[in-house]
């Protein structure tokens, strides 16, 4: 069996027969509270016997540190930022079998660039919350109120909002806060929601307002062309 | 039986790297609390914690950094992500604490001292001052205390996060042990002198 980590190459009997600096450089492991390893060298060496209890002392506040930060974690904004740049990287779609006709994701991932509409949400006078430094993100977020036409969204079937539900997407609840993300998309993303799309303009771009649900998923899409 | 065990970390990400969004959100609550509170304690910066945590995950998400299960685990080479960002944002921002050379210079604490100034742990006051101090420490024994001491990496992936033998892991704690224990009796003989000069009555 190998040595344990703490013996680091040294046999456990010869820890017993040591000097003050050989003592130390066991201490992180001896430090431990749970280690009930007093050696005869503390036993005999009264510097190194409050030294160590006074490691021992520091090990536990350090524990006490450790469990008061426990539930310390990072802001709920991060992962629906990043649900959304999975989004943009992979395409539009929602979890569930994929139709045949479904635009394949490596195409999405290839192809998406995603613009931010930080500027355009700032000219429309609506309240925006500015998006997060992500330098060198291909992803960015605008996260706004969202548009007066989103309000018809409830049962995805008004005729009169250009929002197209995402397939399998669940519906907006009322009173959920949404984001909207601007991204662009090939051309050929149009076709999985029913526009008919010539393929020699598959591959442009196209400009696109997608709602993320407060879970980060996607819940309906809309083309600017 | 076996189904009913949680995926593990290199299941979870070979799901994500299929498109599977769910499996993405599962590693990343899985791992993110871990991350996050690293970056926050080697920066004391709720902003930089919080940047540093969506730049480790979107670089999985873009599989930018090269993940390789057979060098270790996932866990380690998110924390060696976030170690190389925080460094990147402190230095970016300002530079490294200027402890660093007053305290590396400085001689090892006594072993024996009047009273305990350790006592004070026991409180909460203590414990801030303790997180204090850990940020308060030289870069390289900042990180082994966080990773090792608050974060509970063991030993040997703690090397692999710090790119450094395990030998050094260890004398590198030994030495973060004994600079905060200078710093907590620095604290507890300042407070104990103000309160030696705190006016008994006023004369005038």
């Amino acid at each position: 069996m190998a040595a344990p980590l703490w013996c680091d190459g040294v046999e456990t009997d010869q820890v017993f027969d040591m000097n003050c600096q050989e003592f130390w450089n066991t201490m992180p492991e001896l430090a431990q509270p749970a280690e009930d390893a007093d050696s005869e060298h503390v036993r005999e060496c009264a510097a190194c016997a409050a030294l160590l209890n006074r490691q021992r002392t520091l090990a536990l506040g350090l524990r006490r540190l450790a469990a008061d930060w426990r539930p310390v974690e990072a802001p709920a904004r991060v992962e629906n930022r990043l649900r959304a740049a999975l989004l943009g990287q992979a395409g539009l779609a929602v979890p569930g079998p994929p139709a045949r006709w479904w635009v394949p994701v490596a195409t999405w991932a290839t192809a998406a660039a995603v613009v931010v509409a930080l500027a355009m949400f700032l000219a429309r006078g609506r309240p925006v919350i500015p998006a997060h430094r992500t330098a060198s993100s291909r992803v960015q977020l605008a996260v706004a109120e969202p548009p007066a036409d989103l309000g018809m969204l409830g049962d995805f079937s008004d005729a009169e909002s250009d929002f197209i539900p995402i397939p399998n997407a669940a519906r907006i609840e009322p009173n959920e806060d949404l984001n909207l993300v601007r991204v662009e998309v090939p051309r050929s993303a149009m076709i999985a929601l029913g526009y008919a799309v010539s393929e020699d303009r598959a591959s442009e771009p196209v400009e696109a307002e997608v709602v993320l649900g407060a879970d980060g998923l996607a819940r309906a899409v809309r083309f600017l062309e | 039986m076996t189904s009913d065990l949680p995926e593990t970390d290199d299941e979870l990400l070979m799901r994500m790297r299929s498109g599977d969004e769910q499996a993405f959100v599962a590693l990343y609550r899985r791992r993110q609390a871990a991350i996050y509170r690293f970056a926050l304690h080697m920066s004391g910066s709720g902003t930089v914690a919080e940047d540093v945590t969506q730049e480790v995950f979107l670089a999985l998400i873009r599989e930018e950094c090269g993940f390789d299960p057979r060098r270790g685990t996932l866990s380690g080479y998110l924390f060696g992500i976030a170690r190389k960002l925080v460094l990147r944002h402190v230095e970016r921002g300002r530079p490294d604490m200027a402890l660093e050379t007053d305290l590396e210079s400085s001689a090892l604490p006594e072993l024996m001292v009047d009273a305990d100034p350790l006592a004070d742990l026991i409180d909460r006051e203590g414990i801030e001052a303790l997180r204090r101090s850990v940020l308060a420490l030289p870069r390289r024994y900042r990180e082994v205390v966080v990773l090792c001491d608050l974060e509970e990496v063991d030993y040997g992936e703690a090397a692999l996060v710090l790119g450094c033998p395990i030998g050094t892991v260890r004398s590198r704690l030994h030495r973060a042990r004994a600079l905060l224990l200078e710093k907590l009796s620095q604290r507890w003989q300042h407070r104990s002198g103000a309160m030696a000069l705190k006016p008994i009555r006023c004369l005038i």
